[in-house]
């Protein structure tokens, strides 16, 4: 693959990630089921980390995660490392345990998602904001709910793999 | 994770890391005002947020035109009826405020004054977390706006305080959000409080008038102001009405539940009180 190859696969995946970004962003909060909004980034990181493997899903995880801690407002860094992590995390569990297929990204999308949310009730807990139970009244709907949104998020990836994913020549 | 390894994946581990601590540095020394990064991307991604917001709210006043055409012709026949009602009392305030000026100037009083430096904004995003209640302005420092600003609705109902301003962007901490800290006064006890945002009230649409004093008597429906105290934020902005009153699991503090008057999900205009100046 050329260096314009290389560039044009990315592009290309940078387009495909600014539709959901603005759902997530700007569309969805207006919208709420029952109070909740679908968090739809770490879907995005997961679905081409298990695509394109640990190495270009640790690039595209530290790419979404700057994408949301700079483009969201109460931004705090930790969400960078988060996403490269999980990125690098869920493209090597789909390359080894896994497979490139929509249940493996609905795994690794859990995962993902999961992760946040354990860590948000656990910095709750911590920082003493809320109980458990308060806590998990907002974690379990919005995962539930963002999950609810996994098919759309991989067939949106999935159409770009297709064309410029792996190694295909665009 | 060969692969990994030998395309200098741990490389792009450690950039995370560094930019993790970048962003969080950055974020923490700038306090109110967006860092240079966020600042950058937030500005770049306006056109896209206000496009968004424009359309959205144009698609929605269309919706309530085709599919809640009586309901809206229900409220204009409500407002007509309140607006005949509200001139008749602009004419008897007008009056009174003649007689209030006659008799302060016969006992020498010093004029009651509330004055305060508007600057409206559109809201063009709202909550992008489901664990906090945030507002995005299409204004910022390029319109003067600071952080620590009320916010308010063409009805005076408080609706948050700026915590982060970008250059024509800032981001409104709303009244429920769990990060609002604001003195509140019950009018009709004169019970004084501090007005924060709760956790598991905030998902209820709600907040809490907390220490509240032992002896006060609040009942449902009492209305709750800002009490200016500490000079931070203007004192009379109605903020909401106690729902009940409760102690917590300690026995030690007393509060009242708040019902905001203000319906975070369908402000489409706000306006941000740049100054005020009030003198009692």
């Amino acid at each position: 693959m050329t260096r314009r190859d290389f560039f044009h696969k990315w592009f290309v995946y940078t387009l495909g990630l600014l539709p959901i970004w603005v759902l997530d962003a700007y569309i969805l909060p207006r919208y709420p089921l029952m109070g909740v909004s679908p968090v739809l980034l770490p879907l995005a990181a997961a679905a081409v980390a298990v695509l394109e493997g640990a190495y270009a899903g640790t690039g595209f995880g530290l790419a979404v995660g700057l994408l949301w801690e700079l483009a969201y407002p109460g931004g705090f860094g930790g969400l960078v490392l988060y996403l490269a992590v999980a990125g690098m995390a869920m493209g090597a569990v789909s390359q080894y345990a896994l497979s490139q297929s929509f249940p493996g990204c609905l795994i690794c999308s859990a995962g993902v998602l999961g992760g946040l949310d354990l860590l948000r009730v656990g910095r709750g807990l911590l920082t003493n904001a809320a109980g458990l139970s308060d806590l998990l009244q907002v974690a379990v709907p919005e995962f539930l709910w963002s999950m609810a949104w996994t098919p759309l998020v991989w067939l949106l990836f999935r159409a770009i793999y297709n064309r410029v994913g792996g190694t295909r020549l665009a | 994770m060969k692969d990994f390894l030998r395309q200098n994946g741990i490389l792009l581990l450690v950039i995370a890391l560094l930019l993790s601590i970048l962003i969080g540095a950055l974020s923490y020394a700038m306090g109110g005002e967006a860092d240079i990064l966020s600042n950058a991307v937030t500005t770049v991604a306006s056109p896209i947020r206000n496009g968004v917001a424009a359309a959205a709210d144009w698609l929605e006043g269309v919706y309530r035109y085709v599919f809640h055409y009586k309901e809206l012709e229900e409220e204009l026949t409500d407002l007509r009826a309140q607006v005949r009602e509200l001139e008749e009392k602009v004419r008897q305030g007008e009056e009174a405020s003649r007689e209030n000026e006659q008799l302060r100037e016969l006992l020498g009083l010093k004029e009651r004054r509330r004055g305060f430096e508007l600057e409206t904004a559109k809201v063009t995003a709202r909550s992008t977390s489901n664990w906090e209640s945030i507002l995005t302005l299409s204004k910022g420092t390029n319109d003067g706006i600071e952080a620590g600003d009320c916010v308010i609705t063409e009805t005076g109902v408080l609706v948050g305080v700026v915590m982060e301003v970008g250059v024509n962007w800032s981001t409104v901490s709303t009244v429920i959000n769990t990060e609002t800290e604001i003195g509140g006064i019950v009018t009709r006890t004169y019970s004084a409080g501090v007005l924060e945002g709760d956790f598991s009230l905030m998902n209820q649409g709600r907040l809490k008038l907390n220490y509240l004093p032992e002896g006060a008597q609040l009942v449902s429906g009492d209305e709750v102001l800002t009490s200016g105290r500490g000079e931070m934020f203007p004192s009379g902005l109605k903020v909401g009405q106690v729902e009940g009153v409760f102690t917590d699991p300690s026995g030690q503090i007393r509060y009242a539940v708040i019902v905001p008057s203000v319906t975070l999900d369908s402000l489409i205009e706000v306006f941000v009180i740049k100054d005020f100046d009030i003198t009692e």
